[in-house]
C-alpha cells in the first residue's frame, strides 16, 4: 500500500477563487492510498515547500500529488524539495488544477471543482504506479559540424571554434564566401562586401580549431544530440588531399545547418523575358556587375543608361509561383540603384514593385535616398510582360497610383527573383531529419521563442536556409546558433528524462511494428538477438511503439497500460 | 576523428551584467547561465518579461504570448546561476571587459520581498487605485500591485503617489492584513554593487505616445487608442478578460479602423524610420478583432504593407480574404469625434477618392522608439547611437551585436525595431560573443 499525499495550492484566488479546495481535499483524504491531504496560500513559496517536506518526512509519504499550475511551472521547483528530503522527484506529479481547470472554468465553480476532484484522483492513481527513476546521463561529443560555408556558416564555425571548440565547416562548393562573395556594396553603409567577407575567409582558414572541407557533402547522418555520426563525401576535388568520392565518417555532438539560399530559376519567368533575353539578368548576376565595375549589358557590353528592377519576380504569387515574400529584394534593390548611379551617373532606375519593405533602423531613409538623391521612379504596380524593342526592351506594366498601364523602355532589366532554399536543401534535411516547410524552407523548433534551433535536438539553423534574410540578420541567428552549440557543450554530459520506451524482451517477438510506427528512430531491431531495441536518447515517450506492439512487449516507464487504466477508472 | 583537442570545460565562471529582463535579456541570461556562468539581470520594472507580457496573441501562429512567455520567465526566475535585481536601475559603471565595476540602485518597494509569500491579499484589499501603466490606461490597479498575476518575481511594490498612507498619513490596510508583516512603509533605496566581466544592453524600446499626435486626437479622444493598448483588451488576461470592449461606454465596437505608420515615416513631423512590427500587428489585431467580433468590420489604412518574414504575407492575405479586413492605401488626415462614434477622414491613392469613416474605436499603430534609458546608459558607456537614440553596432552587417566598446554586447530592440524572433535570435548572437569571451579568461588580457 502507497502512502500518499495531496497538497492542493489556492494560488492566491487564482485556484482557489473558482475551485472549492477544501472540498478538493475532503474527496480525495478517503482515498485508501492517500494518508495526508493539506492545502496553502501558494505551495511554490519557500513555506509552501517546507510544508511538504515536512509531510513527507513526519508521515513518511512514499509519493506526493501537488495540485497547483501547469507542470511547466513549477514540476521542477516541487521535484528538487522533495527529492531535498530524499523523495525520488519520480515519485511527485502535478495535477494542474489552474490552467486546465480554474482559468478556463472561472465561470462555473461547481463543474470546476468537481474536475479538480477527478485531475487530482487520477494522479493519485498514476503515482501510485511510479516507479523511481534517475535522469539518464548521456556523453556528449563537443565538436561541432558545421554544414555550409557562406556567411552565416563561417560565422558560426568562427563563434564556437572561438570558444574552444573544434569545428568541421564542410562547404558545397569548392570555395567559402557563398553568395556574399557575389556582392559589391552592402547597406546601410555600403562598406565594399568583398572586404568584410575576405577578412571572414582567412580567418576560418586560419583558424587552430576550425577544419575546413569543401567540395564535401554530408551524405548521412546517425545519431543524436551529443552523439551524431555524419558521413561526408568529397564528390569533388578539392583541396582535401581524399580521393574522389571517398566517404568519412564524422563523429560530432552538434550540427549547424547553413544551407543558405538560391534565386529563383529565372527561366521560370518567361513573361520577364527571363532566359530568353540576354538584357534580362537576375538580381546577383547584376550584383557582380556592380563588383567588378563593370556595368554592362551582356549583348553588347553597352553601358545601360535605362535600367527597371522588377520586384517581386516570382515571389508574392501564391498562383503561379512562391506564396511568400522574399523579405531582401527591396533593400537590395534600393543599394543596387544608388550602386549603379555612382557608376552610371546619368543612369535613369525604374522600379516595379508591390510594396516598399524597408522595414527597421534607417532601412526606409535609405529607400528614400535612391528615390529623392538618385532619382529612382518608384512604380506601384505588377509588370505584365517584356519583350524586345528596337534593340533594347519594352516592359509593359501598370501604375496602380496614377491608374494607368505604363511602358518603359530599358537598356537592362533586373529581376529580383524569389529567394528559394538552394538546390539540395530538401534532401539534406531528409539525411539530416530536420523538418522543412512547404517551400522547402528548414522548420524552426518555434516561430516565436526557438527561432535557431530546428525540431531535432543538438541540430541549429543559420541564415537563408531557414527563410531569406539579409545579411545583418544572418550573421547574428548563426551567432544565435553558435550559443546553442557552445551552451550544450558546457556540460560534461546531457541529462534526458527517464520517462521513456522500455521493452519486457521475453514477450517480444522480434515483429519490428515498432521500428516502423516510431517516429524518432528510437526504435531498432537488435543486430542478431530476435528482439527489438530502444534507443532512450532518441525516444520522446510519445506512446506510439506501446500502442502498436501486438504483443505488450513494450511500455514506458511510469506511463504503463497499468497506471493510464487505473487513471480512467478513477473518472469513469 | 579531428586531432585537435577540445578545450576543457573547467575554466572559472565568470560574470555579466545583463541590463533588461525583457525577451532579448532572458533569451540571452538563459544561454549564458545554462553554459555555467553566472548572470546579473538587472530589471527597471518590478518584474520581468518586457513588452512580450503585455501581448495577446502573437503573429503568424496566434500561439498566445503569456502562454509561451510564462515558461521561460519561471526558467529565468528559477535559474541558480542567474541573480535577478528586479525595480532597479544601473547608476554607474566602470572599468572595462574583465573588470567592470557597477553600482545598482534598488528601488524601494516599500514591501520586505524577503518576507513576502506573494500571497496577493494586500493588492485585493488595498483601497487605492490608479490606471495601469501595464494595462496601458486601459485598466485600473491597486496602490500595491504587481504588473500581472504571472510576475516574476511575484512581490508587489507600493506607487506612492496613489497610497493613502503616504499621501495623507491613513489606511496602511496592507500592513494590517499582511500575514508575514511585509510591508515596510520607512523602507529606504538600497544600493548594490557588483563585478562583471561583461555587459549586455537589452533595454528595449518605449513607445512614441499618441499625445505626440495632434492629427491623431493628441490621446484625448477616448475611443482612440493606441494598439499597445489594443493588445490589452484583446488580451484574456486583460480588463476585459479579452472581451473588445471600447473605453468610452464599454459597447462591443463593430466598426474598427486601424491606422499604420502613427509617427512612423514622416520625417517632417515625426519620426523618419519605418517601425518594422506593426503592420504584422495590425494584421494580427484585426483578425484577432474579428474571431472576438464575428460580424465586425476592420479597416486598415497604410502605405505599404510590410510583411516581411515567414508566413507573414500569407498571413496578412488571411487577414484580406478570410476575415474581410478592409485595407486602404492611404494616409488618415485628420479624425474628430462626432457623438459617440469618432470619424476617420482619408485618401485611398488607389481610388484616388476620399475616404470618410465612422468608427466605434480607432486604434493607432504608434511607432517604436528608442527607450529614454538606452540613450542614457549609451551616454555613461559612450556607446554611439544614430540620431533617433538607437544603439549602433561596431559593423552593421558582420558585428551586428558587438559594440565598439569591447566586452559590450546588444540585444535586441535597444538597436533599432525587430520583431520577436528576430529579438530572440539577435540576443542569442549577443550571448556567443559573451560565451567567446568568457571561453578566453578575460583577466588574463
Amino acid at each position: 500500500m502507497a502512502r500518499i499525499g495531496v497538497f492542493v495550492c489556492h494560488c492566491g484566488l487564482n485556484i482557489a477563487g473558482t475551485v472549492d479546495v477544501e472540498r478538493v481535499i475532503e474527496a480525495v483524504r478517503d482515498h485508501p492510498d492517500v494518508v495526508h491531504a493539506a492545502d496553502y496560500k501558494y505551495l511554490c513559496s519557500d513555506p509552501g515547500q517546507s510544508l511538504i517536506q515536512d509531510a513527507i518526512e513526519t508521515r513518511e509519504l512514499d509519493g506526493v500529488v501537488v495540485a497547483a499550475c501547469s507542470p511547466s511551472m513549477h514540476e521542477a521547483t516541487f521535484g528538487r524539495a522533495a527529492a531535498e528530503v530524499s523523495l525520488n522527484p519520480y515519485r511527485l506529479e502535478i495535477a494542474n488544477i489552474r490552467e486546465q481547470v480554474s482559468w478556463p472554468h472561472q465561470r462555473e465553480p461547481e463543474a470546476a471543482t468537481r474536475k479538480a476532484i477527478e485531475v487530482v484522483r487520477t494522479l493519485v492513481e498514476k503515482v501510485s504506479g511510479n516507479e523511481e527513476l534517475s535522469p539518464l546521463e548521456l556523453p556528449i561529443t563537443r565538436r561541432a559540424l558545421v554544414v555550409g560555408g557562406g556567411i552565416a556558416g563561417m560565422t558560426a564555425a568562427l563563434d564556437i571554434g572561438d570558444a574552444g571548440y573544434p569545428v568541421l565547416l564542410v562547404e558545397r562548393s569548392e570555395r567559402l564566401g557563398g553568395h556574399m562573395a557575389e556582392h559589391s556594396q552592402l547597406y546601410l553603409n555600403l562598406d565594399a562586401g568583398d572586404d568584410l567577407l575576405r577578412q571572414r575567409v582567412e580567418a576560418v582558414h586560419n583558424h587552430p580549431h576550425v577544419e575546413v572541407l569543401t567540395g564535401t557533402q554530408v551524405v548521412a547522418l546517425d545519431g543524436y544530440v551529443g552523439n551524431f555520426t555524419a558521413q561526408v563525401r568529397a564528390d569533388y576535388i578539392g583541396n582535401t588531399e581524399e580521393e574522389d568520392g571517398d566517404t568519412r565518417h564524422e563523429d560530432v555532438g552538434a550540427i549547424v545547418l547553413a544551407t543558405g539560399f538560391d534565386l529563383y530559376d529565372m527561366g521560370r519567368l518567361p513573361e520577364y523575358g527571363g532566359d530568353r533575353y540576354p538584357d534580362v539578368v537576375d538580381s546577383l548576376q547584376f550584383e557582380s556587375m556592380l563588383r567588378d565595375n563593370a556595368v554592362r549589358r551582356p549583348s553588347d557590353g553597352r553601358v545601360p543608361e535605362e535600367v527597371v528592377w522588377v520586384q517581386c519576380a516570382g515571389s508574392r504569387d501564391p498562383e503561379q509561383h512562391q506564396p511568400y515574400c522574399s523579405k531582401i529584394c527591396c533593400m537590395y534593390v534600393a543599394k543596387q540603384i544608388i550602386a549603379y548611379r555612382r557608376a552610371v551617373p546619368q543612369g535613369q532606375a525604374y522600379v516595379f514593385y508591390i510594396d516598399i519593405r524597408s522595414q527597421g533602423r534607417g532601412y526606409d531613409e535609405f529607400v528614400q535616398e535612391a528615390m529623392e538623391e538618385h532619382d529612382a521612379l518608384y512604380l506601384r504596380g505588377k509588370v505584365s510582360k517584356i519583350a524586345p524593342h528596337g534593340g533594347r526592351l519594352a516592359v509593359w506594366g501598370v501604375d496602380t497610383l496614377v491608374g494607368n498601364s505604363v511602358r518603359v523602355s530599358a537598356d537592362l532589366v533586373v529581376l529580383a527573383t524569389a529567394a528559394v532554399p538552394s538546390a539540395g536543401t530538401e534532401d539534406l534535411a531528409r539525411r539530416t531529419r530536420a523538418a522543412t516547410d512547404e517551400s522547402g524552407f528548414l522548420s524552426e523548433a518555434h516561430p516565436k521563442l526557438r527561432p535557431v534551433e530546428s525540431l531535432t535536438a543538438g541540430i541549429y539553423l543559420a541564415g537563408g536556409c531557414q527563410f531569406p534574410k539579409d545579411i545583418p540578420e544572418t550573421v547574428s541567428q548563426a551567432s544565435g546558433a553558435a550559443a546553442k552549440v557552445l551552451r550544450l557543450f558546457a556540460k560534461d554530459e546531457m541529462t534526458q528524462e527517464p520517462t521513456v520506451a522500455y521493452l519486457v524482451e521475453e514477450l517480444c517477438s522480434g515483429c519490428g511494428t515498432c521500428v516502423e510506427i516510431c517516429p524518432y528512430e528510437a526504435r531498432e531491431l537488435h543486430p542478431y538477438l530476435a528482439v527489438a531495441t530502444v534507443n532512450p536518447a532518441l525516444c520522446q515517450n510519445c506512446g506510439a511503439c506501446l500502442v502498436a506492439c501486438p504483443n505488450k512487449a513494450t511500455s514506458v516507464h511510469n506511463w504503463t497500460p497499468k497506471q493510464i487504466l487505473a487513471m480512467a477508472d478513477a473518472v469513469v | 576523428m579531428s586531432d585537435k583537442k577540445p578545450v576543457s570545460n573547467d575554466t572559472p565562471a565568470q560574470r555579466v551584467l545583463i541590463i533588461g529582463a525583457g525577451i532579448a535579456g532572458m533569451q540571452a541570461a538563459l544561454d549564458i547561465a545554462d553554459a555555467g556562468h553566472e548572470v546579473l539581470l538587472v530589471e527597471r520594472l518590478p518584474s520581468i518579461g518586457g513588452r512580450m507580457a503585455q501581448l495577446s496573441e502573437t503573429f503568424p501562429t496566434l500561439d498566445c504570448a503569456q502562454c509561451i512567455l510564462t515558461p521561460r520567465t519561471v526558467e529565468v526566475g528559477h535559474h541558480e546561476q542567474i541573480q535577478l535585481l528586479t525595480h532597479a536601475e544601473i547608476e554607474s559603471i566602470e572599468g572595462e571587459v574583465g573588470d567592470f565595476r557597477v553600482r545598482i540602485r534598488r528601488r524601494a518597494a516599500y514591501v520586505d520581498w524577503d518576507l513576502c509569500t506573494g500571497c496577493g491579499l494586500c493588492q485585493e484589499k488595498c483601497p487605492g487605485r490608479a490606471l495601469s501603466d501595464f494595462e496601458r490606461g486601459t485598466g485600473e490597479r491597486a496602490a500595491i500591485y504587481t504588473l500581472s498575476p504571472q510576475a516574476v518575481p511575484n512581490k508587489p511594490i507600493i506607487d506612492r503617489e496613489h497610497c493613502i498612507h503616504f499621501l495623507r498619513d491613513r489606511c496602511g490596510a496592507c500592513a494590517k492584513l499582511c500575514p508575514v508583516g511585509a510591508i515596510d512603509f520607512e523602507q529606504q533605496d538600497a544600493f548594490v554593487e557588483a563585478d562583471c566581466d561583461a555587459i549586455i544592453l537589452a533595454t528595449g524600446y518605449d513607445i512614441y505616445g499618441l499625445d505626440r499626435m495632434a492629427e491623431y486626437g493628441g490621446g484625448k479622444i477616448p475611443d482612440v487608442i493606441d494598439a499597445l493598448a489594443f493588445e490589452r483588451l484583446l488580451s484574456s488576461s486583460g480588463p476585459t478578460a479579452g472581451q473588445v470592449r471600447r473605453p468610452s461606454d464599454g459597447r462591443v465596437p463593430s466598426e474598427v479602423v486601424f491606422i499604420q505608420c502613427a509617427g512612423s515615416r514622416d520625417p517632417q513631423k515625426h519620426l523618419s524610420y519605418c517601425s518594422k512590427v506593426c503592420c504584422m500587428v495590425a494584421a494580427k489585431q484585426a483578425t484577432l478583432y474579428r474571431h472576438r467580433v464575428h460580424n465586425g468590420q476592420a479597416y486598415v489604412f497604410y502605405i505599404d504593407i510590410r510583411a516581411a518574414g515567414k508566413g507573414y504575407d500569407e498571413f496578412t492575405q488571411r487577414a484580406m480574404e478570410d476575415e474581410q479586413v478592409v485595407y486602404v492605401r492611404g494616409k488618415v488626415s485628420r479624425l474628430f469625434r462626432d457623438s459617440d462614434r469618432v470619424l476617420v477622414m482619408g485618401a485611398d491613392t488607389l481610388t484616388n477618392r476620399q475616404v470618410q469613416i465612422a468608427a466605434d474605436l480607432v486604434v493607432v499603430a504608434p511607432a517604436l522608439r528608442s527607450h529614454p534609458e538606452t540613450v542614457r546608459l549609451a551616454q555613461m558607456l559612450s556607446l554611439p547611437t544614430d540620431r533617433h537614440g538607437w544603439l549602433l553596432p561596431l559593423n552593421e552587417n558582420v558585428h551586428p551585436v558587438e559594440t565598439s566598446r569591447p566586452g559590450v554586447f546588444l540585444a535586441g530592440t535597444g538597436t533599432g525595431p525587430m520583431d520577436i524572433p528576430e529579438t530572440v535570435a539577435h540576443a542569442s548572437g549577443a550571448a556567443a560573443q559573451v560565451l567567446k569571451l568568457f571561453a578566453n579568461p578575460c583577466r588574463q588580457r
